[in-house]
């Protein structure tokens, strides 16, 4: 930089116009790593995610929860992760979109409901997007575990369970092998396998293994594992250290 | 995607187990997003060493013959099978030479020291760095997919049936989350005195 404007100053006055013009530009966005992951059972949903928080090769904090709880006796959570500043905006509005309606209609919001706001919202920012990848968990109408994930632009669907963020690609295929039983055949009739609800237990052992298998190859992954889980009863927190290099 | 590296696709994946090795690849050659052909196996044998190329595949055909004449003219020379070990270190050399225009390939090697009936496996980058790992070797445009599966499915000392079942498993889940990839599957499970060749039936999409 400083040559450069070295040179400028001792060409002559005729080549200014030959110099070439120095760019200047702003990028709204940054990455902060971290990766989420939820899963849907019969009578249960968790949502989990690591709390490191990065830019670059640096680490920001250890501890910075990104799974949110929404307000509300029957309780939904929500994580945005990607670029953080964006997620905690995200879910601060929409927090504030879910209290209102509470009020406004007297009756909690549903999880089908708030999937589609989610929706809205992100597409609201369609030319200029969150810079996110979103997972909502919560019960459904019926009392069963839903999830619905969603694109930067609010293209979403409601799954069984999904991956977000830096380590998705690493955890997806073991969730569809172990969760969602693809590629298994029973060794008696040579038939597929069908995928059957999981306990809690199960699920929750899943997700621990899932992230220290993430940890173990992904340097933005790592610190403790955050695991959420939503029942009738309401959200429990349960936490697991990860590795910290 | 200009790439050469991801316009054909294709992922290579190696095991060690107890007394045994497992080398797997998919089937799959494309022009980015167009499936050309889906019999492109990637696993090469030279005596009792197997080498997986991924990348381009003209790189990949080119190199397959390539070690195919070096391996020969070891065999003239020194009168005796060319050992796991030094034929990762004849693809090392082979690829530094073109340091600086290079062949757009990951390979990885795998074989039993015939010697020392000791399982040995290893990767390399493009110019011919050598990862000898003790574990398992990934490559290829699903690489980010295999390192999930293998690092939370393999454990150590498999026999050589549970080797077959973790690979297979970690090659189709992988390559079933990834578009450049897939089309069947071949698994070698290499033992100290038997080589056992499988097609993987898989989705064909």
């Amino acid at each position: 930089m400083n040559t450069m404007f070295a040179e400028q100053f001792n060409e002559p006055a005729t080549n200014h116009s030959t110099a070439a013009p120095i760019e200047h530009r702003f990028n709204p966005y940054s990455d902060n790593g971290g990766t989420i992951l939820a899963i849907s059972g019969a009578d249960y949903a968790v949502l989990a995610g690591d709390t490191r928080h990065i830019s670059g090769y640096s680490i920001n904090s250890r501890f910075q929860p990104r799974v949110h709880t929404l307000p509300g006796e029957k309780p939904l959570i929500v994580s945005a992760n990607g670029f953080s500043a964006d997620g905690e905006t995200l879910v601060r509005r929409l927090a504030q979109r879910v209290e209102w309606y509470s009020y406004n209609h007297n009756k909690p919001l549903s999880a089908k409901s708030c999937a589609r706001l989610i929706q809205t919202m992100l597409y609201g920012k369609r030319m200029f997007p969150y810079y996110v990848a979103t997972i909502l968990a919560g019960l459904d109408e019926n009392g069963r575990g839903a999830v619905y994930s969603f694109d930067p632009v609010g293209s979403y669907e409601r799954e069984q369970c999904r991956a977000g963020g830096a380590a998705a690609s690493l955890i997806m295929p073991f969730l569809d092998n172990q969760v969602n039983l693809k590629n298994q055949v029973d060794p008696a009739t040579g038939e597929p396998k069908i995928a059957t609800d999981l306990s809690l237990e199960d699920t929750v052992k899943l997700v621990k293994d899932a992230f220290s298998s993430a940890t173990e190859r992904h340097i933005q992954v790592g610190d403790y594992l955050e695991i959420k889980i939503v029942t009738k009863d309401g959200v429990s927190v349960e936490y697991f250290p990860l590795k910290r290099d | 995607m200009s790439d050469p590296s991801s316009i054909n696709g294709g992922s290579i994946v190696a095991m060690a187990g107890k007394d045994c090795v497992a080398i797997a690849c998919d089937m799959r050659l494309g022009m980015q997003a167009l499936t050309v052909s889906n019999d492109f196996p990637k696993i090469f044998q030279y005596n009792n060493s197997f080498i997986g190329l991924t990348g381009l595949g003209t790189d990949v055909t080119t190199l397959s013959e390539v070690f195919r004449y070096k391996v020969n003219m070891y065999n003239l020379r020194e009168e005796r099978d060319i050992e796991p070990e030094t034929f990762a270190n004849l693809v090392s050399t082979t690829l530094y030479e073109k340091r600086f225009g290079p062949y757009f390939v990951g390979p990885v090697v795998a074989g039993i020291n015939s010697k020392s009936g000791k399982p040995y496996i290893c990767g390399f980058d493009l110019i011919g760095c050598i990862n000898f790992a003790k574990d398992f070797v990934v490559g290829g445009t699903s690489s980010h997919q295999l390192f999930g599966m293998c690092e939370s499915l393999w454990e150590p000392d498999l026999e050589p049936e549970d080797l077959f079942e973790t690979i297979s498993q970690a090659l189709m889940n992988a390559q079933d989350r990834d578009a450049l990839s897939g089309w069947g599957g071949i698994v070698y499970v290499i033992t100290k005195d038997k080589i056992v060749k499988r097609l993987l039936k898989t989705r064909q999409d």
